[in-house]
């Protein structure tokens, strides 16, 4: 990614506060837009650094550890290129000096792997079920709840929808498996009436829809938060200006809450569809058994079984180089899609 | 004996355990084999010359004959006290009765340890007490050694192990199951673990009178690439996978225990009722293996065998597909716990003690583990083990396990005092039944861990608390079962064992440790979960066929080539 | 929580925004209602109602069985074959029993321990972050912010982290649940874009005044963001509070365990802790009661502070803020 894909201003939706200040023009873009402040001198290097040094001491700290826990390790990825065998030498540092360099034999493997395609497909059909029936239920959710007038229960609604997102995974699992599965509440339930083979949790047919489910159950009350953020910022005045003008509710919906919606819902699907690769490590590495593979394996759980579980680390690390530069071209796409529709996206043109 | 309260260890991803299995930290199912009788210095046959160790390479391959003779220690009997029941048919010696505390013998007559400090690094199945405590202290004073545990949980071992392997400061003492020989860490052991031979080859073991009376064939299964590298945990070769039945609901409602793989899939309609969340079953994979008389599935090299002149693999043999098919007709006439299905979801032996399903199976020693732990919540329980019966009705064809699955390292480079201590903690760990140094590991201290009721050792809270078996894994004498609380358990395990023992054969490459080439260390990874998948009904038998054709075209027929000439150099197959 | 305490902001900006702020109002019934804006049609409201309360539902209901069966006894539960609907006889057994030291006793407090410290500094690490590359054309702030952007992109295999932690000697160290994971970018980028909206005319007059960029900091730009660096602790702490997975990789102790790991264990092997064992033996205690105590003990504390930190949400994550 290059320098360019810095936004340097703020974005004019982002407001002030409106509280605070309750007429309308947005702040004023602050500091280095475009181009350079006309009539200022560029102050040189020397200059700059005097006048900057604190802020560049306060960076300091993250863009160590971000340099420290984040870059140096994504190095060990030359293993890709390797038949590498961490235990050739004294520490697997050292070993990746000594691996046998094999050039794209491990890529030629991976494209060869039936399991691999299946774990691409899965990961594909997955993304593209979260995003029709998960991506638009916390816009929904939040739409609802804002224009819930009520302050008490506006609030209660609020707490009781985020709870699922502190249970961790493998809770979340465990509960759906004893309502859902096949010696489940429902199932015990309609074998009283009868109804024999009720269960959800191990239907590779169904398993998709159920991860689906099990991610709306879980997130979905917390991805409202950025929605109500969004919609908290609208300037009153604009609804009333609208309503003043005759649109009844259902149009200053469309009219007003919409577009002020609307960047968000663009900076959000192009984060989604540059994160599209990765569909739930966790939630899938746990239900992986349930169904099996050939409808559970994703691309991160292939790459964990075959480089932790069955050590065949220049293959793992391959196809984690594999998906990771899929992604990277997705979410270029996707930003460039956003800008021809007019949104600003992750990053500035 | 040990009360404890925890379910038993469970190991998924053993192959040679079925969803539990390991039960490592309890001796009980650990048993030697006939061999230990005979195997008394020189008794291993001698086989030809092994093609391994090749300096400086990778070592590949086995060791056998003459090479592993000059490697393998001088086994020296010990008979500190006099088993209630002999070994027979490769069972274990059982002991029935509680020996009273005058009457315990001295195994260890000297301090051997020499305070040296390390880390061990092993897995745990359960909850580890803290990692100073009182337990811990009285056995590295009696040992002579400070020893610090690193315990992990033994559910997911195998992940870490890879990576704590490849780091440059590697803990002093590893232990590693044979179940995580996987990928590329036998190549691990074989860089990373320090050679035993000089301490104890030959009569240079006799410095450890304990070691000593470990059977010839432990020891021979732990010679890596060449050299003698581990301590190990003998155990039975007589399969440690028992399918038990509910006895107390079978004698209620008067079932008779089926004897063919017909009979035992219409017997399971019969007796599951849905209705009252009662089920015939938990998951019988691990028993169909036995049933259709398929080769062992816990050892690689155990899974090949000669069949009329040929080297095959067990995933070649018609058995293996006709077991996968009878358990797949469990699973679709809905006769197995469904929770089984989802494999990670819930546990099989709560299920059992639950009345939830009928059938489960297990590691032998949950006989124990599960009647110790249902005496107290539900007195009238009470579990037997099936005899296995072949598919047809005849007797079992069952195939020997190896005499050794667990093995203590000690890390290359290791300081020579570290080492002599490692193996000092390991004399004192392998004393055997009968002696105060197992008093002391199996119980720990008199009067804070256990109290003396009636001459018998009964644990206390803190005793339940922290003596969970952290140093079974530091070295054991040869196998036994010992159950003084529950002596008709110890009875029925021992004489389970016999008999299955005598249906037992050994394949090809019994008793050898293999180091398979790193390029085919993952070909056969895939085969559990297709399995899993094709039992369930979510893959087709056919599948499994194609997946075995694809093995063979990926490396499996040159495989079978190399284990072909392993099998020439080292000798002819054995019984 | 000290840092929610403090964020609180006056009462004038509680309440909704557009909604004119009165006092003495009771806090269940609706404010009043702008002149502009149509009385709501009574099946709007019914169908608003009915679906807010089935989200609501489908939330609570599984959380009400996960904390009955925690509150039920082993004879209940027997008879209910599994999970508890209906509650009978209530006992807090399975809370005694993990809270009266222990396993579970020590793992919360090393998850508290480590969610606290952990806060601290990934919230000292971040504020500092984001001011530094608030302040537009300051020096190579637009280089840092590409560096830092592309970590969103790309991962770095398990090995090559594992090795780099162990190298560093952060391996059975609490620092190793802490350090790697420090930073996030999101946060960092959230809480620039909030202090970049910030009247740069107090800024400057502050600095005309001859302050220094830290008691800038301090004085102006920390008070005036109480709201968004609350969210952002809360989205710290919330990291902190569930990770497992750093713990499990780099901790080899399992003494050493918190309340995460510990729990995973409990519920997905389903081996009670150590400890419990007489109550379980004695049959007053099921298995399954402490499973779902011990998800109720990892729940409660997020559970319970979020709300405080709730009515910031609206404030704190300014849209703009997700823009980097």
């Amino acid at each position: 990614m290059s320098h360019s894909t810095v936004p340097e201003t703020p974005p004019a939706t982002s407001g002030a506060d409106p509280a605070k200040h309750p007429a309308p023009p947005p702040p004023q873009p602050t500091g280095e837009s475009p181009a350079p402040p006309p009539a200022v001198r560029r102050p040189s290097l020397r200059e700059r650094l005097r006048r900057d040094r604190v802020m560049l001491l306060m960076v300091t700290p993250a863009v160590l550890l971000v340099g420290v826990f984040q870059y140096i390790p994504v190095l060990g990825n030359v293993v890709a290129f390797q038949d590498y065998d961490p235990y050739l030498s004294d520490n697997g540092f050292a070993a990746m000096l000594e691996s046998p360099w094999v050039g794209f034999e491990q890529f030629e493997r991976i494209f060869a792997d039936s399991a691999f395609w299946d774990a691409a497909k899965n990961t594909l059909v997955l993304f593209f079920l979260q995003l029709v029936l998960f991506f638009p239920i916390p816009i929904l959710l939040a739409l609802l709840i804002n224009s819930v007038v009520r302050p008490r229960v506006r609030a209660v609604a609020q707490a009781v929808l985020y709870l699922p997102h502190f249970f961790s995974w493998v809770l979340v699992i465990s509960v759906f498996q004893q309502i859902f599965g096949g010696a489940g509440i429902i199932a015990q339930t309609l074998r009283q009436h009868g109804v024999e083979g009720f269960d959800l949790m191990t239907d590779p047919g169904i398993f998709k829809f159920l991860v689906t489910a099990e991610g709306v159950w879980k997130d979905a009350g917390w991805g409202i938060i950025v929605f109500l953020a969004a919609l908290a910022s609208v300037p009153p005045d604009l609804y009333e200006a609208s309503a003043m003008d005759g649109a009844n509710r259902w149009r200053r919906m469309w009219h007003v809450t919409l577009p002020a919606l609307r960047p968000v819902i663009a900076l959000l699907l192009v984060l989604r569809v540059g994160d599209a690769l990765s569909v739930g490590f966790e939630q899938l590495l746990l239900q992986r058994d349930a169904v099996g593979p050939e409808a559970a394996e994703v691309l991160d759980t292939y790459v964990w079984w075959n480089g932790v579980r069955n050590q065949d680390f220049g293959y793992a690390a391959a196809a984690g180089l594999i998906k990771g530069i899929v992604g990277i071209g997705l979410v270029l796409t996707a930003n460039k899609v956003a800008h021809l529709m007019g949104e600003q996206g992750v990053y500035k043109k | 004996m040990t009360p404890n309260t925890s379910p038993a260890p469970r190991v998924p991803d053993a192959p040679a355990a079925p969803e539990a299995t390991g039960s490592p930290r309890r001796r009980t199912f650990l048993s030697s084999s006939a061999l230990a009788a005979v195997a008394v210095a020189g008794g291993l046959p001698l086989l030809s010359a092994c093609n391994n160790a090749k300096d400086g390479k990778r070592e590949e391959g086995a060791t056998t004959g003459k090479n592993a003779k000059a490697l393998l220690p001088t086994y020296v009997a010990l008979n500190l006290v006099a088993p209630d029941i002999p070994s027979k048919n490769g069972s274990p010696v059982g002991f029935t009765q509680s020996i009273p505390s005058s009457a315990l013998k001295t195994a260890v007559p000297e301090k051997l340890g020499k305070g040296s400090t390390f880390k061990i690094m092993a897995p745990f199945w359960g909850s580890p007490p803290a990692a100073d405590n009182p337990y811990y202290r009285a056995v590295n004073e009696a040992a002579g050694v400070r020893a610090v545990f690193q315990n992990q949980d033994g559910n997911v071992y195998a992940d870490k192990l890879g990576a704590v392997l490849a780091s440059s400061t590697i803990p002093d003492v590893v232990v590693i199951p044979a179940w995580n020989l996987t990928g590329k860490i036998p190549t691990a052991v074989n860089a990373k673990f320090e050679d035993l031979g000089p301490y104890l080859s030959g009569d240079k073991v006799k410095k450890y009178p304990n070691l000593a009376a470990v059977p010839t064939d432990a020891w021979q299964r732990s010679i890596f690439g060449g050299v003698l590298r581990g301590v190990p945990m003998p155990a039975s070769n007589v399969i440690n996978i028992v399918p038990y039945y509910r006895k107390d609901i079978f004698d209620a409602k008067g079932y008779q225990l089926p004897e063919s793989a017909d009979e035992f899939l219409s017997f399971a309609k019969d007796i599951t009722a849905a209705k009252s969340k009662v089920w015939a079953c938990d998951d019988m994979k691990w028993a169909s293996f036995s049933i259709f008389g398929v080769l062992s599935g816990g050892d690689k090299a155990l899974m090949w065998d000669m069949v009329d002149g040929k080297l095959v693999h067990r995933v070649e043999t018609p058995q293996f597909l006709e077991a996968l098919e009878w358990t797949r007709k469990l699973y679709a006439s809905g006769v197995v716990h469904p929770d089984a299905r989802v494999k990670n979801q819930g546990d099989a032996g709560n299920r059992f003690t639950a009345g939830q399903s009928l059938i489960y199976t297990q590691d032998i020693s949950h006989w124990y583990a599960k009647t110790a732990e249902q005496r107290l919540q539900n007195p009238e329980f009470a579990m037997g083990a099936m005899d296995y019966f072949h598919h047809d009705g005849g007797d079992p064809k069952l195939y020997a396990v190896q005499p050794a699955s667990i093995w203590t390292f000690i890390r290359k480079g290791a300081p020579k005092a570290m080492v002599e201590d490692f193996l000092a903690l390991a004399n004192f760990c392998a004393s055997p039944y009968g002696s105060k140094e197992r008093r002391l590991t199996e119980y720990g201290v008199e009067g804070v861990h256990y109290t003396l009721t009636k001459g018998e050792a009964v644990k206390t809270e803190k005793g339940n608390l922290e003596v969970n078996g952290a140093f079974d894994y530091t070295g054991d004498p040869a196998v036994f079962i010992a159950h003084p609380d529950l002596p008709e358990v110890a009875k029925g395990q021992l004489e389970w064992l016999q008999r299955m023992g005598s249906f037992t054969r050994k394949s090809a490459f019994y008793g050898l440790t293999v180091t398979e080439p790193n390029r085919w260390a993952t070909l056969d990874a895939d085969f559990e979960t297709l399995e899993d998948d094709v039992v369930r009904g979510r893959r087709k038998v056919a599948d499994m066929q194609q997946a075995v054709a694809d093995w063979k075209s990926k490396g499996g027929d040159k495989l079978r080539d190399w284990y072909r000439k392993l099998l020439d150099d080292t000798g002819a197959a054995r019984g | 929580m000290s840092t929610t305490e403090r964020a609180t902001p006056p009462d004038s900006v509680r309440t909704a925004p557009g909604a004119p702020v009165r006092a003495a109002r009771h806090p269940w019934s609706a404010p009043p209602r702008p002149v502009w804006e149509e009385p709501p049609a009574g099946t709007g409201l019914a169908a608003k109602a009915v679906v807010l309360t089935a989200a609501c539902l489908a939330v609570l209901f599984p959380l009400w069985i996960v904390v009955v069966t925690s509150l039920s006894s082993m004879k209940t539960i027997t008879e209910a074959g599994g999970l508890v609907v209906v509650p009978r006889d209530l006992t807090f057994i399975a809370y005694q029993e993990l809270l009266s030291g222990g396993q579970v006793q020590r793992a919360a407090l090393v998850s508290l321990g480590i969610t606290v410290v952990g806060t601290l500094f990934s919230m000292t690490v971040s504020v500092l972050c984001a001011y530094g590359l608030s302040r537009p054309g300051s020096l190579a702030h637009r280089w840092v912010l590409a560096m830092l952007l592309a970590t969103m992109f790309f991962g770095a295999g398990l090995i090559p982290t594992y090795l780099l932690v162990q190298a560093l000697g952060l391996t059975d160290s609490y620092l190793s649940l802490i350090l790697p994971s420090a930073v996030s970018i999101f946060n960092i980028l959230v809480l620039r874009a909030f202090f970049m909206n910030i009247s740069t005319e107090l800024i400057d007059s502050a600095r005309i005044d001859g302050a220094g960029d830290l008691r800038i900091l301090w004085k102006i730009v920390m008070p005036l963001s109480r709201a968004v660096i609350a969210v952002i602790a809360l989205f710290y702490a919330v990291g902190y509070w569930s990770a497992w997975f750093n713990a499990s990789l780099y901790l080899s102790d399992q003494s050493m365990m918190p309340l995460q790991n510990v729990m995973i264990q409990i519920v997905q092997k389903q081996e009670p802790p150590t400890g419990l064992g007489q109550a379980i033996k004695t049959n007053q205690l099921s298995p399954l009661s402490v499973q779902m105590a011990v998800m109720m003990l990892a729940l409660v504390p997020v559970a319970v502070i979020s709300p405080f930190v709730q009515k910031h949400f609206r404030k704190g994550m300014l849209t703009g803020a997700v823009k980097g």
